[in-house]
């Protein structure tokens, strides 16, 4: 039977806020923009962000941009690039300004202006007092902004594929992304879209964890249909655990609760933050907080039964900020902790986030490559959001800016595609052997036997991560970890699907999901393995300082060989001067 | 009705005459509980007078009109092919005016004699 | 704990039938876990999910005859065997995954978007706190499809009747004091059909896993179309 093709300008690949803000700038143009999401667009994980944006627009306290990109520097533990970062914190107040004229309800101050809330990691004058720099719509921001968005793409027609799963990228003998062969979730019929540039927005891949906050699609397919595309990944050891995960469950509480002035506890009911970060205490960057609490629990002065967790106190707010502020975090509490937030403190535990790593990309979301001692642009090839690596977010990430880097990078990333569709008018010719390898991954999974289930591989594949590549990491629970993965990898070809029929199979879903896991998780564990020192998330008690000398660089792993580069971090900002590397306190 | 006023004007319509009938209703229960006409001459009096029998024509009146829309309401809802629809909205229609008439005529009777 | 699912391959089924599983519950379990747990038992299942929370609003499913977001609902609270269905007036494509197209199409009718005609300022479009506070109760739908599936006026005008969800959607545009577009709104509303099918039944209510109260909305909007009309 034919393969059903379509042709369009441009293929977004993800409908979170990163692929809406690149389509969206596409779509109020001539071009045409096909948006490919696995899921209806507002169930994407950007729905499930809490806390808000962060913008300088000091609506609250003294604020400016440069101190945002401060912040930022250091919260990376000096791994993020500064021109990238000096880009992100400039754009940041036009595109939350953008974003309230495109209907975003944010909460409002009396003076009317966007409310701004505190939040972790964020000083006035680098590195003094407290900041207010998160733009909030209650706790439900992240929800807030992806409807506006998806509102806005409605308004200016832009084509969408709902529930279309991305198989692999098509590249031609050059390297050049030619588009993607997807699959219709539906009807299960394959679909080639040809695309003079394609952007991944795929989203982050939390579910390489047993113990996450990341909803089940988070599965990291477009880091590893890069990394099937030869694309290495960088920083994938960077990994954020979120300090303040609903215990047992991942659900997360966000760090809003903390910026409004919720603060943790232990078993002694002692603060313990005011022992780890004096001055920032339960504000510090989220690498340390989340440390702290699990130094705790190792100590012996956790909660409940087992002693598993601590306890987020935010009952002493009174009910009227916890309704008015924190809405959704008391509804979360009361259904998955059986917890009124307003008269009793939560439990809490970290629980795995955000990956800061990525695909490489330059501030325009081009993903850059290594090449010969430069580097080079693959042609055709963007990535925004989460899936993507600019880098901004370095070692570890601050809270708020998450939200802000898919707005400015999708952003960037549909304004470049417009330059780049004037100088590329036509289509590349198709490369049917890339297609046949991408088809060949879908066929696989109609071999039928009795081998090994889906979720039997997943459970053990998540299971490991989870021991082997979590917030302490020593070389030998390491190596042991990568052997065992390795080990696992080598069963994925026994493993079989039962289940065969075309229209919407879930079961088929999951099992490409599990081939991507698998790839972006090993890209997580080779290269924490490979990092000799602590820095941002990523801690080894066996090399416990900051090792500048050696190890301020990028890593790049290669899922060819699971093969290791590294290149230098980009320390010149575009105007300003370089903030130098310094121990980080809080 | 026009087609225009088929949606706010309706249901605007329907609240207004189920204020009016509610109202007069209530008025009816009083009278025949506390000052009820004794037989049929003071009852055609009553029912005579210039007030009582435009009120009640209103009445009536209203009682059609809200008829008119709720079951206008339930045939949109329920019944979907047209001719059918129409045929039965015609129906109905054609029955409450009729119904309109008589009591009209009665009103009318009652003014005369 | 005894479960009853709904179950619908058209590959090979010619109509729907129910299937029993038996689930072990754990504490704290929600309905979704328990799918999640049929699906272990049979990978041939299928349904819709993904954050697990209740924000992304993909696991609607019809529990024990009532519309629910599965992911917050608590087992211990429904009655055993428990009975779980696709939502109700909607295509079945497979198991509990239903076509919702009308659905979303009914949101796109309402131009769910922000309208300004004034130039935009350089920041942000001023708003009071007390404006703003309009919008609560209104902005935070999941668009899950509970309350639109659970509406006897959808299931009989699915094409011409928007439903509780859009016309949400339709008040929460008419009630942000920076929208400028409330005239076409309301003109675009009028009709025997696209806001006049609502009988207030409430079922939309009494269903909404996000506490919201669409038919309060839809009354807010004939009041106000009453107001801009005389």
């Amino acid at each position: 039977m034919a393969l059903n093709k379509r042709r369009f300008d441009a293929l977004i690949i993800g409908a979170g806020g990163a692929g809406l803000n690149a389509a969206i700038q596409l779509a109020n143009t001539e071009a045409r923009v096909a948006v490919v999401s696995k899921v209806f667009p507002t169930r994407s994980h950007t729905v499930a962000a809490q806390g808000g944006v962060n913008a300088a627009l000091a609506n609250v306290l003294p604020d400016n941009w440069h101190w945002h990109m401060f912040d930022t520097v250091k919260g990376s533990d000096y791994l993020g690039d500064q021109d990238a970062i000096e880009f992100m914190c400039r754009e940041a107040i036009p595109t939350v300004y953008e974003l309230e004229h495109n209907g975003v309800p944010f909460s409002r101050l009396d003076s009317g202006k966007i409310y701004q809330r505190a939040f972790g990691g964020q000083s006035q004058n680098f590195g003094g007092a407290q900041a207010a720099r998160t733009c909030a719509a209650a706790d439900r921001t992240g929800h807030a902004i992806l409807h506006a968005l998806y509102q806005q793409n409605v308004r200016a027609r832009t084509h969408f594929f709902d529930e279309y799963f991305a198989i692999d990228l098509i590249r031609d003998d050059e390297g050049a992304i030619l588009g993607a062969l997807v699959l219709e979730i539906e009807t299960g019929e394959p679909l080639l879209i040809e695309a003079k540039a394609t952007v991944l927005a795929t989203g982050g891949c939390g579910q390489v964890y047993r113990t996450t906050s990341n909803a089940h699609i988070n599965t990291g397919d477009g880091t590893a249909m890069a990394l099937r595309a030869g694309i290495p990944l960088m920083d994938m050891e960077f990994f954020q655990f979120h300090p303040t995960g609903i215990a047992g469950r991942g659900m997360l509480i966000t760090e809003g609760v903390r910026g409004e002035g919720g603060y943790l506890i232990n078993r002694d009911g002692e603060r313990f933050m005011e022992r780890y970060a004096p001055n920032a205490k339960d504000l510090a960057s989220r690498d340390v907080v989340s440390r702290a609490i699990v130094t705790e629990v190792k100590e012996g002065r956790g909660v409940g039964p087992n002693a598993d967790h601590v306890l987020l106190k935010v009952d002493h707010l009174g009910e009227d900020i916890v309704s008015k502020r924190l809405p959704g975090i008391r509804e979360s509490g009361r259904i998955f902790a059986g917890v009124d937030a307003v008269h009793e403190p939560l439990p809490v535990f970290p629980t795995a986030h955000y990956v800061m790593g990525g695909i490489p990309t330059d501030p325009y979301g081009r993903v850059i490559v290594p090449q010969g001692t430069g580097e080079e642009i693959v042609p055709g090839l963007y990535a925004a959001g989460e899936c993507a690596c600019v880098s901004v977010h370095g070692a570890n990430r601050l809270g708020g800016n998450s939200l802000l880097d898919i707005l400015v990078f999708g952003r960037a990333a549909g304004l470049d595609v417009i330059e780049n569709l004037k100088e590329n008018r036509n289509h590349r010719p198709m490369n049917e052997s890339s297609v046949e390898a991408a088809m060949a991954r879908l066929t696989r999974w109609d071999q039928k036997g009795d081998g090994m289930p889906v979720r039997e591989l997943r459970d053990e594949f998540r299971k490991t991560m989870e021991d082997h590549a979590g917030v302490f990491r020593t070389e030998e629970i390491m190596s042991e970890g990568v052997e065992k993965l390795k080990a696992l990898r080598d069963r994925l070809p026994e493993v079989r699907l039962h289940d065969h029929s075309k229209v919407f199979n879930t079961a088929r879903i999951e099992a490409l999901e599990l081939e991507n896991l698998f790839d972006t998780g090993i890209s997580i564990a080779y290269s924490a393995l490979m990092r000799k020192e602590s820095r941002g998330a990523h801690s080894r008690p066996d090399h416990p300082q900051r090792d500048d000398a050696n190890w301020m660089k990028h890593s790049l792993y290669y899922r060819d060989g699971d093969r290791m580069e590294y290149k230098p971090v980009r320390t010149k900002p575009l105007t300003v001067e370089s903030f130098p590397p310094k121990e980080r306190v809080y | 009705m026009s087609r225009k006023a088929s949606g706010l004007k309706a249901w605007a319509l329907q609240r207004l005459t189920a204020v009016y009938v509610g109202l007069f209703s209530l008025y009816l229960l009083l009278v025949l509980l506390f000052a009820a006409p004794d037989g049929y001459a003071a009852w055609r009096a009553w029912l005579g007078g210039p007030l009582v029998s435009v009120a009640m024509l209103l009445f009536v009146l209203a009682v059609l009109l809200h008829a008119w829309i709720g079951v206008r309401d339930v045939l949109i809802d329920y019944v979907h092919p047209i001719a059918i629809r129409a045929a039965l909205l015609g129906a109905i229609g054609l029955a409450l005016v009729a119904l309109g008439l008589w009591a009209a005529q009665a009103l009318i009777l009652v003014r005369l004699a | 704990m005894k479960f009853l699912v709904s179950r619908f391959n058209p590959d090979a089924d010619a109509r729907p039938y129910m299937q029993a599983f038996e689930v072990q519950v754990q504490r704290g379990m929600m309905l979704r876990d328990a799918l999640l747990e049929i699906k272990r038992l049979d990978e041939s299942f299928a349904f819709r999910h993904s954050c697990g929370e209740g924000v992304c609003g993909s696991d609607g499913v019809n529990v024990n005859g009532t519309n629910k977001l599965a992911c917050i609902t608590p087992v211990s609270e429904l009655k055993e065997p428990v009975e779980i269905r696709p939502f109700p007036g909607r295509p079945i494509i497979r198991d509990l995954v239903v076509d919702m197209t009308q659905f979303y199409q009914q949101y796109k009718a309402v131009k769910p978007w922000l309208v300004r005609n004034d130039p935009m300022p350089e920041q942000e479009i001023l708003q009071s706190p007390k404006d703003r506070d309009r919008l609560d109760g209104l902005y935070e739908c999941i668009m899950c499809g509970c309350c639109s599936t659970a509406c006897p006026s959808f299931w009989w005008n699915p094409e011409k009747f928007h439903g509780p969800q859009a016309l949400l959607a339709a008040w929460r545009f008419l009630a942000d004091t920076r929208d400028q577009a409330t005239d076409e709104r309301l003109d675009a509303l009028e009709g025997p059909y696209k806001l006049f099918r609502c009988h207030t039944i409430m079922n939309c209510v009494e269903v909404c896993p996000k506490g919201l109260n669409p038919t309060q909305a839809i009354g807010h909007i004939k009041n106000l179309m009453l107001k801009n009309a005389v």
